[in-house]
């Protein structure tokens, strides 16, 4: 089968090794000479021929590039179009899935996540990841396109909480990046924040009509488990620029921060407390993280 | 007035009928294997058995016996002759008696009719122009076209038992074919009704019957309407709205053999494989079966009745009294249609040239590249889902609020804040006593509302049939109110209001409670 990738970056290569792992052939469309993939991997730069030929796209831009993409490849009712990226665009706060059927006419779209190291996976090594999408035949497709020996793909209905699990992992992994560098903080704290954080996320995704129990897998703990094997991870790194009360403008502003933003305001409209989530962007802000961290301890005692 | 075609006009005879559904009923379950042809059929004896408990229908039962012994000791052959028995039964029973003469008869007489009992009692020649009494609103040519090019489902909201028939004027006054219908048995406890419908190309619908199987047959009878050339009407509501509020979510049965009669369609080369689906809301300043409907979104869940038929439709009294007090009014009623999607939930363009390219993109969404249809049932139901998200969107657009409505609305807002709660049981049960307001101070809160209300109609989220001033539409609700119902949801008490029957209240209130209609 041939797959058509959107995007040419390193991640896009990495898809691309992996459809060749499972016997497929994979079409990169880049966008320019700097997106451009090695010559041993099938590119193109006409993006809309990559829809005509290919039934199944993935779409492995930045989340800020996905509206590019899709308008780019001009992709018709008969594809399936398949996200892999970070569920949400953290500027425009809109759920990347959506943004491929507000820009196109497919229907037929999903979400491609968890813990993909791209090192690693250019090197060979293996993982597994999930794809969700609320039509069986994206998921059998998806998975037929990538499932190998080297890379096991689940599949899932629940599209919303795995989107909503691919974009709280940035965010809780600054909030570790924090824990591990704030003066008298232990594993203790540590535990507390993926914890709790994974609790704030789980009532949003219920709240947004996604499956809470989504965050526990690959997408969610998966990933974050993941991000916390790496060290110098950029997410962590985010987490303790902010005790080093660096303050950055808003236009440079860090992906996990902005995310953290277009987190909140997602659940302050869909009536959800996530306060680990508030206390990131209180910090980004400059709260004085040992306030933060009070202020949060300093709640009133509940239920679990 | 060219109306655009409709199968109606030439139906096929019943036999030929009958033939087909079961033929696809044997089709359907010969693809079962034996374990799954046997579920089906436990649950069609289980819950036809529990149906019948006290019936007398000795062919029925009968029936349900040859089926059961086939359960136990037949063989495959022996379940499926059992099968089709029942599948025949149902088929007669759902086809019910359409009569191509009393059809040609009432197309002429019932529009008369019906504009007769709209005018109550004519003052003048112009009180007879029905359009005084039911307005209809919207893309009316667009949808005309569409029932040209193919086929269209009309999908209404679902208020009162009258809407079926107000439904059949509003197509008639906008140059709109027939439509059939799918009639709830409950319908034909009025015999004037009852008659008509089953004479009218209504087939029939009984909800008491839960199997699969007949949910089968009668998703069946639907893709057999629209594939022979029947625009086809749903309540994809599935009943009345007990509480009086817009649909907020819809039953995808009936709204999913759409996508499965354009696929049968494109399959067979049709020239018009298209699916087109109108929503349709409807407005009423007041609604026949308001006391009982709203008695029974009150009463505990688990006593809800999902089919009454002993309410305000099945007395011809009250029924004639709804039509003198109610329908006598100017624009009681008014039916606007929304604009039409296919049966995928996808905008259809008013252009008819764009409208040829969608027909044919639209046919990637379940063909391959070769445009061979890939069937996929799981695929379907996710598109039925949009297509049902489509709907729920659309008809708080289509709602026209009137004078009942927002008196209502700001009535019940003040008990709310009397009470300081938004538990609609405790406002239900306030003591006759509290439910009293200076005139002067609800004025004021309705012209605040009446301003927000003018403004939502120029943004264009949703319409309005208001007199201009607040003591305008106040006395407009009070008149209302007083004409038909035996309590009133508001009356007068020299210069104070007072809420009567706060039940009525509540039910007149819901049409708008999706609205945020003040600041708070």
């Amino acid at each position: 089968m041939k797959i058509g990738i959107l995007g040419g970056g390193h991640w896009g290569q990495a898809l691309a090794r992996l459809v060749m792992a499972a016997g497929n052939e994979p079409l990169i469309a880049y966008r320019d000479k700097k997106d451009k993939p090695p010559h041993i991997l099938p590119s193109t730069k006409d993006a809309p021929s990559v829809s005509a030929s290919c039934d199944l796209l993935l779409v492995a831009t930045s989340a800020n590039q996905v509206q590019a993409a899709i308008e780019m490849a001009e992709p018709h009712p008969g594809n399936r179009v398949v996200v892999a990226g970070r569920g949400i665009d953290a500027d425009t706060g809109r759920w990347l899935c959506d943004v491929v059927r507000e820009h196109s006419p497919v229907l037929r779209v999903g979400t491609l996540a968890g813990p993909a190291p791209v090192k690693e996976i250019l090197n060979g090594g293996l993982c597994a990841g999930v794809v969700a999408s609320p039509f069986q035949e994206v998921r059998d497709m998806v998975q037929i396109a990538l499932h190998s020996s080297r890379y096991r793909l689940y599949g899932s209905s629940d599209m919303t909480g795995v989107q909503l699990s691919s974009a709280a992992v940035p965010p809780l992994a600054a909030l570790v990046g924090v824990t591990t560098s704030l003066g008298g903080a232990g594993v203790g704290m540590h535990a507390m924040v993926i914890a709790r954080g994974i609790a704030e996320y789980s009532r949003l995704a219920t709240a947004l009509g996604g499956d809470a129990s989504s965050l526990a897998g690959l997408a969610g703990v998966g990933d974050l488990v993941a991000a916390q094997g790496q060290p110098g991870h950029r997410s962590f790194e985010v987490g303790k620029e902010l005790l080093s009360k660096k303050r950055r403008t808003t236009a440079s502003e860090p992906g996990p921060i902005r995310i953290a933003r277009a987190l909140v305001k997602t659940a302050e409209a869909a009536g959800v407390n996530i306060p680990l989530t508030q206390a990131l962007v209180a910090m980004a802000d400059g709260l004085d993280p040992l306030e933060a961290v009070q202020a949060l301890m300093g709640r009133q005692a509940q239920d679990e | 007035m060219n109306r655009p075609p409709s199968a109606l006009y030439n139906p096929a005879p019943r036999e030929l009928v009958l033939k087909d559904l079961l033929a696809r009923s044997r089709s359907r379950l010969d693809r079962l294997s034996n374990a799954k042809l046997a579920e089906l059929l436990e649950d069609a004896l289980y819950t036809e058995r529990k149906r019948l408990q006290r019936s007398k229908n000795a062919d029925a039962q009968a029936h349900l016996d040859i089926l059961a012994r086939a359960l136990v000791r037949g063989t495959r052959a022996d379940q499926m002759n059992a099968a089709m028995d029942l599948v025949r039964d149902w088929a007669d029973e759902i086809h019910g008696k359409f009569d191509p003469r009393t059809y040609r008869f009432a197309t002429r007489i019932l529009p008369k009719a019906l504009t007769g009992l709209l005018a109550g009692r004519p003052h003048r020649m112009s009180d007879l122009a029905p359009d005084r009494r039911l307005r209809v609103e919207g893309p009316v040519d667009v949808i005309a076209d569409l029932c040209s090019e193919g086929t269209v489902v009309l999908a209404p909201t679902h208020v009162s038992n009258l809407d079926s028939p107000l439904i059949g004027l509003a197509l008639h006054l906008a140059g709109l074919p027939p439509f059939v219908y799918g009639a709830g048995l409950n319908l034909f406890s009025n015999p004037f009704m009852g008659f008509f419908l089953s004479r009218l190309g209504a087939y029939t619908v009984d909800r008491r019957k839960s199997a699969q199987l007949y949910k089968d047959v009668l998703k069946d009878y639907s893709v057999r309407a629209m594939v022979t050339g029947h625009h086809s009407l749903f309540f994809p509501g599935g009943t009345r709205a007990r509480s009086g509020r817009v649909e907020a979510s819809v039953k995808k049965g009936l709204l999913g053999t759409g996508i499965v009669a354009w696929q049968e369609m494109l399959e067979a080369g049709h020239d018009k494989p298209d699916v087109y689906v109108v929503p349709l809301t409807l407005s009423f300043q007041l609604t026949l079966e308001a006391a009982t409907l709203i008695g029974d979104h009150l009463e505990d869940s688990g006593k809800q009745r999902f089919i009454i038929d002993d309410d305000e439709f099945a007395q011809p009294r009250r029924l004639a009294a709804f039509a003198r007090r109610v329908l006598d009014l100017d624009a009681s009623v008014v039916a606007r249609f929304g604009d039409p999607v296919d049966c995928l939930g996808n905008p259809v363009s008013h252009d008819p040239i764009e409208r040829k390219q969608q027909s044919i993109d639209r046919q990637r969404y379940v063909c391959d590249a070769d445009g061979t249809v890939q069937r996929d049932e799981q695929r379907d139901r996710v598109y039925t889902d949009r297509l049902a998200d489509t709907l729920v969107k659309a008809y708080p657009r289509g709602i026209t609020a009137m004078s009942t409505h927002v008196a209502a609305w700001v009535a019940w807002r003040m008990l709310e804040e009397r009470l300081d709660t938004k538990d609609e049981f405790r406002v239900v049960r306030m003591p006759a006593l509290s439910r009293r307001f200076s005139r002067a101070a609800f004025l004021e809160r309705l012209e605040g509302v009446l301003k927000r209300i003018r403004t939502d109609v120029q943004n264009g989220e949703y319409d309005a049939d208001l007199p201009v001033t607040a003591r305008g539409a106040l006395e407009q609700a009070i008149d209302r109110f007083t004409s038909y119902h035996r309590s009133k949801a508001i009356a007068e008490h020299g210069d104070d209001l007072v809420v009567e029957d706060t039940k009525l209240l509540l039910y007149y209130r819901n049409r708008l409670a999706h609205l945020e209609l003040e600041t708070p």
